[in-house]
């Protein structure tokens, strides 16, 4: 029976961010029994602590669903994914895993800019796309609105779609059987030539690198030599299995089945996420498609607070880059905050996750500088540099023009908030290109934006700007020239590198005065005045002063408790131990990341 | 046993007619039969300390002490002569508070052989005072010192920088000095979690004085207070010559002392100890020890040394490993005149003595 390909079913769930995609997998997951009542928590698949806490799904999780369908066992591989703009990258993986995708669409929210941005993708990957309506329970819910934009703005068919509520249970049995009906079977040849894509992995110390792969042909067990096609390394096969949704040694994985292999594999780089798994004896001639690399597009520095743990930060992100093969990064030495990483990210989002993955999962502490896009910088030497490190571009004199990078934005939003959105894109230096009203309550609004004005506080705005009811999404768009001028900040008169940024010139002023100001109040008082200047070149554009410390005591050392009051000295020491030091200035740690925040007091 | 050591006394009377609002020591009301049972446990702590060491000074410390009743403050006396060998020309403070001083207890605290007397003054303005809970007036603080000034003459006073509103404490100061008294502990306000006081000023009901008016009355008090010949030889403790506290000074610099009493604290031959500071684990012995390492004792004598007059020995600190002069940031300090060597020993420049927990954590070993 298992060994029937038209038994299997391969897909996966796509949607825009907070549709419930990761409760309509809880419901599958239990009305399949794959797991008990008793051992079922909300958000099954989201395993990490931090998906969980910011309900989003991150990774890529497989479960493997036994369901029966008149009377005939079927094989369900469902493979969650990732509902964020950064994540793009890893929704396309999974695609490449799957026959087909389940389209989910928030009953009363209809069509947001991921749901268009994740059906692009899915038609890009030739899978059949079955749309479902979820959150029928909401009394804001719309159904028959939402099926007609399903229709329109996307060009499904949603007539007879499921209407569920992943919530309360309702209709989702229908989920199971559109998926048998709609979605196709996999194709693939059981004994043919061993052929398997690499769609995710990540580092398990005792097993070594463990590889989520979908067989496409063949089979592959226990004591089987692989080959990894692009690597070009072999391994003996010393586990396969499948999820349920924890791990499950199984004997063999066939053709159309999703799982996973290990193999001893000690070295995290030897395992590429997109790879083909062969046979080493009889391998296959033609490796499958693979990924496109994907190219970080948000930058910044990590260093460790403790100097000393630099070797660990370093293991934490190779460790990290197994399962994020768009994570990358590279040394840089910093005056101000010694030696570090400079990190290429999909996004902030994916920044975020990183830095809070290495100091939750890996226990460092660490600094990070603000984020910045990679510019082009032409030189009149006719060089071009790329620079992603705002401290490392070359002096105005030898510079031709800077090329910053662009992308396409669309923004789905009710009609009410046009204005706020166009005011904030005009802000952000946006270009219009276009706008649809899709129907009474939807607009589509299309702008090209430079990306570094994204990832400054660009979503933020947008959201509160319009209550949180527009959506947004975007993608590159190569490079264009732009009058940009890096702004310094000099600490008692001596520069601090990870300060430094590159804005626009018509902005550098109030962003160097509010950079300034932020300063101030984040660095405490010295035992002298420090002055703080904000400058482009030699030109100081905005100046404060933090006054001098003038008092740091605790006056009473009362009644013998002298240890109090020794712990008290060694925890203030320990603080000094978080600070930089530029010049003869101490700087906090978060003083670092201020640059991001700059908006945060209004 | 060394034979010819000394050592301090500290015994912690734990009640009080009612908390101000800032406290954060271990106090509490409690009627006589409570009182009773604290002093019969006292008491028996006290009588099982065994040493050979003679006793310089004696320290009863509250709470406010004043508050015994005379048979329990002759228990402990009693207690005291009989299991220590106290020095003729021993320090012997108690506090007490300007409403709780009788001419009954004077007579009854010389009998005892008490010579100093510590006054919960803090202020001498009467919005000030009820606004802080405490149970006096300024008059009652006046006429305390000019009662008390007629029995003893080694009176010292409490005033409380950076409260509401108090700008020109040094007035009081003047005021008191005038009356008689000889030493002054001026402690800046600090504001301690899950104290009312707490609660006040974070819903701006209280508001203390700013950093800068804190600054600018402690300098103020200071440069008073030298003028009228009071020596600070610490941080928040000024004195007419021969009335520093040797009671405080022993604690500073790295002398035994031992503590009686709920929450008191001892030193005995490199090991600290603290009292539980519940009763219910006070009754039921619980101490905490705290072994000095040559780590806790560099860090302890160097700001012990530095918030005093007596200065911290270098070659003290490199027996113990570490030497001071190896620390950049000693050599900046020194260098912008904010410490000075004399003779192998540092000292304050005192104008930095409100800025002295920022430099002693610089000095700090790793």
């Amino acid at each position: 029976m298992k060994d029937n390909l038209n038994h299997i079913r391969n897909f996966c769930i796509i949607a825009h961010i907070d549709h419930g995609k990761s409760t309509l997998a809880d419901r599958l997951i239990e009305l399949t029994g794959t797991v008990s009542k008793r051992e079922m928590q909300d958000q099954i698949l989201d395993s990490m602590e931090l998906e969980r806490e910011k309900g989003i799904t991150i990774k890529l999780a497989p479960t493997r669903l036994i369901y029966d369908y008149n009377g005939e066992e079927y094989t369900l591989n469902l493979i969650d994914t990732p509902g964020h703009v950064d994540f793009t990258y890893e929704v396309s993986r999974s695609l490449a895993a799957c026959e087909g995708a389940i389209l989910l669409v928030d009953a009363s929210q209809g069509v947001e800019a991921q749901t268009l941005a994740n059906t692009y993708l899915a038609l890009d990957n030739n899978l059949e796309t079955v749309p479902v309506i979820n959150k029928i329970d909401l009394p804001s819910a719309r159904v028959e609105e939402v099926k007609k934009e399903i229709e329109e703005v996307i060009g499904l068919d949603a007539e007879n779609c499921p209407c569920i509520s992943a919530k309360e249970g309702t209709n989702v049995e229908d989920v199971l059987k559109a998926i048998i009906e709609k979605i196709p079977a996999p194709k693939g040849d059981i004994n043919g030539r061993l052929k398997c894509l690499i769609f995710d992995s990540h580092y398990d110390n005792f097993k070594g690198a463990i590889c989520l792969i979908r067989v496409f042909d063949g089979q592959v067990k226990k004591g089987d030599k692989i080959l990894m096609m692009q690597t070009n390394k072999v391994f003996e096969v010393t586990e396969v299995g499948i999820f349920v949704p924890n791990t499950k040694e199984t004997e063999v994985l066939s053709a159309g089945d999703v799982g996973y292999l290990a193999g001893s594999i000690k070295t995290i780089q030897d395992v590429k996420v997109g790879d083909t798994i062969t046979s080493w004896e009889n391998p296959t001639d033609e490796a499958l498609a693979g990924y496109k690399e994907v190219q970080p597009v948000v930058f910044c520095g990590i260093f460790p607070v403790d100097g000393a743990r630099y070797g660990e930060l370093k293991d934490a992100l190779d460790k990290l880059k197994l399962n994020d093969a768009s994570l990358q990064f590279s040394a840089e030495n910093s005056m101000a905050l010694g030696y570090g990483f400079r990190c290429g990210f999909l996004g902030l989002l994916h920044l975020e996750i990183i830095t809070e993955r290495l100091e939750r999962e890996f226990n460092l502490d660490i600094i990070t500088t603000a984020p910045s896009v990679s510019y082009h910088v032409y030189k009149t030497s006719g060089d071009m540099l790329e620079i992603s490190n705002p401290s490392l571009l070359p002096p105005q004199v030898e510079i031709e023009r800077i090329e910053e990078p662009m992308v396409k934005v669309n923004i789905f939003s009710p009609p009410e908030y046009v204005g706020a959105i166009m005011d904030l894109c005009q802000d952000k230096r946006g270009i219009y290109k276009n706008m649809i009203y899709l129907d009474k309550r939807r607009v589509e609004l299309n702008y090209d934006l430079p990306l570094g004005e994204i990832i400054y506080d660009f979503f933020d705005s947008l959201k509160s700007r319009t209550h949180g009811y527009a959506s947004f999404d975007y993608e590159q768009k190569g490079y264009e020239p732009a009058e940009l001028v890096r702004v310094d900040i000099l600490l008692n008169g001596e520069r601090c590198d990870a300060l430094s940024m590159i804005v626009h010139k018509d902005k550098a002023y109030t962003r160097g005065r509010e950079l300034a100001e932020r300063l101030k109040k984040i660095i405490p008082r010295q035992l002298f005045e420090v002055p703080i200047q904000a400058c482009i070149g030699n030109k100081i554009i905005a100046r404060e002063t933090i006054s001098a410390l003038r008092k740091d005591v605790l006056a009473k050392c009362y009644g013998g408790d002298i240890t109090r009051k020794r712990k008290l000295l060694e925890k203030q020491k320990e603080g000094k131990k978080r600070m930089r030091k530029i010049g003869s200035v101490e700087i906090p740690s978060e003083a670092f990341m201020s640059i991001l925040k700059l908006n945060d007091d209004e | 046993m060394m034979m010819n050591k000394e050592l301090s006394i500290y015994i912690h009377i734990p009640f009080c007619e009612r908390k101000c609002i800032y406290c954060a020591f271990v106090s509490f009301c409690a009627d006589k039969n409570s009182q009773d049972k604290y002093v019969d446990f006292l008491v028996k702590e006290i009588k099982s300390f065994k040493t050979n060491s003679r006793v310089k000074t004696i320290y009863i410390g509250g709470g406010t002490p004043s508050v015994l009743s005379e048979e329990n403050l002759i228990k402990i006396f009693e207690a005291l002569s009989s299991s220590f060998n106290i020095n003729s020309n021993a320090e012997i403070t108690i506090e007490a508070n300007p409403n709780s001083l009788s001419e009954n207890k004077l007579v009854l605290y010389k009998k005892l052989g008490i010579n100093r007397l510590s006054i919960g003054i803090q202020s001498l303005n009467d919005d000030t005072l009820k606004k802080i809970g405490r149970h006096h007036s300024r008059e009652d603080g006046i006429n305390s010192i000019k009662l008390a000034n007629s029995y003893f003459d080694n009176i010292s006073i409490d005033l409380i920088l950076g409260l509401e509103g108090e700008k020109n404490i040094y007035k009081y100061a003047e005021t008191l000095i005038d009356l008689g008294v000889k030493h002054i502990s001026a402690y800046m306000l600090e504001v301690h979690e899950n104290t009312p006081l707490n609660n006040q000023v974070e819903s701006h009901k209280f508001i203390p004085l700013n950093e800068d008016e804190v600054t600018s009355e402690y300098e103020k008090l200071v440069k008073f207070l030298d003028k009228k010949g009071f020596n600070q030889y610490e941080i928040s403790n000024f004195a007419l010559k021969g009335y520093e506290s040797k009671h405080n000074i022993n604690y500073w610099t790295f002398d035994d002392y031992v503590g009686f009493g709920i929450s008191a604290h001892s030193f005995l031959n490199g090991i600290r100890i603290a009292n539980a500071s519940t009763l219910e684990d006070y009754y039921n012995g619980v101490k905490l020890k705290d072994e000095n390492t040559d780590k806790t004792e560099i860090e302890e004598r160097l700001f012990l040394g530095l918030r005093c007059f007596s200065g911290v020995d270098l070659k003290i600190l490199q027996a113990l490993g570490f030497d001071l002069r190896e620390n950049d940031y000693y050599k900046k300090f020194l260098h912008d005149g904010i410490l000075k060597e004399k003779e192998g020993k540092v000292y304050f420049n005192k104008n930095y003595y409100l800025v002295s927990d920022y430099i002693i954590s610089h000095l700090l070993p790793d």
